[in-house]
């Protein structure tokens, strides 16, 4: 059982969680949704594609400037108090490692902390227990927000993985976060080479194995660059391949920049796992 | 007594499993394999293989473990998977079917002058023809998109190691900072140290470069010294 602002999802729903970047420098749009009018364009857009969640980012990923607290705060948390208003019922999520930020943007309407480096910041957890928020447990092997892997290896990365965000979902719990709201993520990318990132998709059962819900964030990343050698712009396919794979594991929520061509393949590999009747059958039928 | 010198970077993609369908490594393994073959064709009695890694280890045996980094084959535990840098240096002398013994041991990337000179010194003391095989890593931080972003400072200290390997300059090695190094990722700072001390009172003469570029944002150096002349 899942739970996000109140509302109960059955073990065979999955949710997509579209990506609003409140940043001049991300890696896919490039800062289409800096300023507050696209970015509030982009809300009702991907809401009226069907998007469960909106996953708000004040910081990209990558290296880069450094963006202090003050500033990431600017950047989401009146934006989120904005949405909220508009959007009574829609889950708000935002993605940061910091729990002053977490803390100010719960106190704004926002519903998951989406905790994308690993719980680097230890308080992030209390935040979200405090607030009675959900969160979103990751794999980053313990490393500094906004590093690039280099060099990286592991004995067996699905293991460190599923042991990492399993003992970060735990601790969640035991400080009070409802254990209905708590999600791992292996973090594709994060901490990973395209390897390690194709394995833990491979793998994924043993992620979804936990009871734990799984979620993705596969949208353009490098790993699907990298093994079709295609470059930002180009990697909607493999994103979706990927994405069905994925799902096809059990995944449960899916982190993306395309809502309505993901919501298409959940349905369809839903319907081949035979948990989704198809929208239409007459064919051999009539 | 050291015979010859060769010194090469370790990435992981050196490993040609892992790099996919097409080889984004062919001329640096080649300058690679140039340089071990040189030192195997020194005629050492031994190969001495000189690591950077997290920490010191005199000796160090173990397998190549492809599958830590999400390679081919079966899962090595990490008990009995050689540090990266061997891990490259032990495939590179596979290849070239080295035939003389091998002894590989790493040196902490912290490691003080104290111990560079320590192992340095204990290496070039050796009675034996002695190949040493150095595998050290310049700076990662070399651009945009480079493993460690962008570090304007690390341009003048990767030439300085490029120009020192280039000439043989083992005091130009000496003089590197660890703490500049290691903000800058310059993972095999503490090897070419214990290369210098190794080195240095004979003059090295006829070094040659064989490699020097950065095509995925990390200096990576090849270099060959031929043994000092008594």
């Amino acid at each position: 059982m899942m739970r996000l602002r109140g509302r109960e999802y059955g073990e065979h729903e999955s949710l997509v969680m579209a990506i609003v970047n409140r940043t001049p420098d991300s890696f896919y749009d490039k800062g289409a949704t800096w300023d507050d009018g696209p970015a509030f364009e982009r809300v009702r857009r991907v809401v009226a594609e069907g998007a469960d969640i909106v996953d708000i980012g004040g910081i990209k990923a990558a290296p880069g400037e450094e963006i202090g607290v003050d500033e990431e705060k600017r950047r989401v948390v009146d934006f989120v108090a904005a949405v909220r208003a508009e959007f009574p019922d829609l889950v708000i999520s935002v993605d940061t490692w910091r729990a002053s930020v977490g803390r100010a943007v719960c106190e704004a309407g926002a519903d998951l902390l989406n905790d994308a480096w690993g719980g680097y910041d230890p308080g992030l957890a209390e935040v979200a227990a405090e607030f009675g928020a959900a969160l979103v447990c990751t794999h980053t092997a313990g490393v500094t927000p906004r590093t690039r892997p280099h060099r990286v290896r592991y004995e067996d990365v699905v293991a460190d993985a599923v042991s990492a965000t399993v003992a970060l979902a735990e601790r969640a719990v035991a400080l009070g976060v409802d254990p209905a709201s708590v999600f791992i993520d292996p973090a594709h990318d994060f901490a990973k080479n395209t390897w390690h990132s194709l394995e833990l998709t491979r793998r994924l059962d043993e992620m979804t194995a936990t009871g734990w819900p799984v979620l993705v964030s596969l949208s353009n990343k490098d790993f699907v660059g990298e093994t079709l050698d295609l470059p930002v712009g180009e990697r909607l396919t493999g994103t979706l391949a990927a994405t069905a794979v994925c799902a096809w594991h059990g995944a449960r929520v899916y982190r993306v920049h395309e809502v309505a061509e993901t919501r298409q393949i959940l349905d369809m590999v839903a319907s081949i796992r035979g948990v989704r009747p198809p929208a239409r059958t007459v064919r051999g039928l009539a | 007594m050291i015979v010859a010198t060769a010194v090469c970077p370790s990435p992981p993609l050196l490993l040609r499993e892992l790099t996919g369908g097409r080889d984004v490594a062919a001329d640096l393994r080649k300058a690679c394999e140039e340089a071990v073959g040189a030192l195997i064709a020194a005629a050492p009695d031994v190969i001495v293989v000189l690591g950077a890694d997290e920490r010191s280890a005199e000796r160090v045996e173990g397998r190549i473990p492809l599958s830590a980094f999400g390679g081919p084959g079966e899962r090595v535990p990490e008990a009995e998977a050689l540090p990266t840098s061997l891990a490259v240096a032990r495939r590179l002398l596979d290849d070239l079917g080295v035939r003389v013994p091998v002894e590989m041991g790493t040196i902490a990337v912290d490691a003080g002058p104290a111990e560079t000179a320590r192992r340095g010194r204990a290496i070039a003391d050796r009675p034996e023809r002695v190949g040493l095989l150095v595998m050290a890593d310049a700076g990662a931080r070399r651009g945009l998109r480079a493993p460690g972003h962008l570090d304007e400072r690390t341009f003048p200290v990767d030439e300085a190691i490029r120009a020192a390997l280039a000439a043989g300059d083992t005091a130009a090695l000496l003089d590197l900072d660890p703490a500049l190094c290691a903000d800058l990722l310059i993972g095999g700072r503490s090897a070419l140290q214990a290369l210098a001390h190794a080195r240095s009172g004979t003059p090295v003469a006829g070094a040659r470069l064989l490699y020097a570029d950065d095509p995925f944002g990390v200096l990576y150096l090849v270099a060959l010294w031929p043994g000092a002349r008594r």
